[in-house]
């Protein structure tokens, strides 16, 4: 086994890897507060949060829907949101008969509106079931948000996202931490916009 | 610039009163963008409190992970509402590492719906954890527990479950570890020291992350 010494160093090495990419979530501030707005207005219009993505983004899925849900901070309101990967049987169903491409697509088909919000998360970028999904949710008239990492990756280009926040890291365990941050900041600061009515208007939006 | 801003003037003076929304719109994106930089400066500083504090334990946990998965150990991970999400994060970064790494046997105690509904419903949720742990939990196990709280009933009942079991345990809590910091049978606790629980949160994904990546560390060591 690794020496104690040894291991103390690796601990420190982890989590200095954590620092720079958080200052480039704060470096994105404007962008953060431009969707923030953007989703407080399709919820003021009674649209609900769905939110997709695989693997371990998959449980980011679920967590940020239960965030919304039920808040944390006690005053909050309640809203409407959901994850499409909660449900197994739908999920396993869909990609036995069409493949995992079609899983959100599939989904949103059938369960969105276009006051909805769409919110695809994405280590790298490159999960084509994620992309295909923004698209899907664009072109239905919902407000798209992706959350990526690495580079940016193919969703970061694609034209059909309105908002892209991209957590610079390699690491994929290091953009988890930043999307984590991320979306705990957005449900957080969508109620702000609730506190100033005025700027749901949509003379405002436009 | 000069000319942009005697139209926008012009334009004040023909709609005032949607000029005064759109100064407020943008006081209220001021004051967002603020709160972001404010938000991301505290969980660098928090991570960096919980680095100090938990330092030597959190490769001394990894060596007994390690040392558990050698010998055929299998790791048990839960926790409530957003906690159970992380749980199921951490079981699945062991299963099915995305970048290649070794996978290990891990399972989220949250993950079947139908085990979770049928203790709750039949006995309780106090015991939704333990009774699984009863069930298959074995000597050399590994059990984590995250809560932010470190209140969490039916987190408490399923540590004492698995030591008893002669299991690692592994205990990730917030704020002042609450009771879960009173359990004599956590063998390994780490408290992220925050009124935010969205902060701790946060650095709670970076306790279980490192402690993925030490365990990988020490049995690479140990080929």
């Amino acid at each position: 086994m690794a020496s104690p010494a040894s291991g103390s160093e690796l601990v420190d090495a982890v989590f200095g890897r954590r620092a720079e990419p958080v200052q480039d979530l704060a470096d994105q501030a404007d962008t953060v507060a431009r969707t923030c707005h953007a989703m407080a207005l399709r919820f003021h219009q009674g649209g609900k949060l769905i939110v997709f993505g695989n693997g371990g983004a998959s449980t980011d899925a679920q967590h940020v829907a239960v965030e919304f849900v039920h808040p944390v901070i006690v005053g909050k309101r309640a809203l409407a949101a959901v994850s499409l990967t909660a449900d197994v049987a739908t999920l396993t169903g869909v990609a036995n008969r069409l493949g995992l491409s079609e899983v959100f697509v599939h989904q949103l088909r059938f369960l969105s509106v276009p006051a909805d919000i769409a919110l695809g998360i994405s280590a790298d970028g490159e999960c084509e079931n994620v992309l295909s999904g923004l698209r899907c949710a664009r072109e239905r008239g919902l407000l798209t948000v992706a959350l990526t990492g690495g580079d940016g990756g193919r969703i970061a280009r694609d034209d059909g996202v309105d908002h892209v926040l991209v957590a610079h890291s390699d690491d994929p365990r290091v953009v988890k931490e930043v999307h984590v941050t991320t979306y705990h900041i957005l449900w957080e600061l969508v109620h702000v916009f609730f506190e100033h009515p005025g700027v749901l208007d949509e003379e405002v939006a436009s | 610039m000069t000319r942009d801003a005697e139209g926008t003037e012009a334009m004040e003076s023909l709609y005032p009163f949607l000029y005064s929304r759109q100064t407020d719109l943008a006081a209220v994106l001021d004051q967002v963008r603020q709160s972001t930089m404010d938000k991301a400066r505290e969980i660098t500083a928090l991570r960096a409190t919980v680095l100090q504090q938990d330092r030597t334990r959190l490769a001394e946990c990894a060596d007994a992970m390690a040392a558990a998965f050698a010998t055929g150990g299998r790791l048990l991970a839960f926790g409530n509402g957003g906690s159970s999400t992380d749980s199921q994060d951490m079981a699945s970064l062991f299963l099915s590492p995305s970048s290649g790494e070794r996978p290990l046997p891990a399972f989220g105690l949250t993950n079947d719906i139908a085990v979770v509904t049928a203790l709750c419903n039949d006995i309780g949720f106090d015991v939704v954890f333990a009774r699984q742990i009863e069930a298959w939990g074995q000597r050399g196990d590994i059990a984590v527990g995250l809560s932010t709280s470190g209140n969490s009933a039916n987190l408490l009942r399923a540590f004492d479950a698995a030591h008893e079991r002669g299991m690692v345990t592994v205990g990730i809590a917030g704020y002042d570890g609450g009771k879960m910091a009173e359990l004599d049978s956590i063998d390994y606790l780490f408290v992220v020291p925050s009124p935010s629980v969205h902060r701790i949160q946060e650095a709670q994904t970076t306790v279980y992350h490192a402690l993925w990546e030490l365990t990988h560390a020490t049995l690479a060591a140990a080929r």
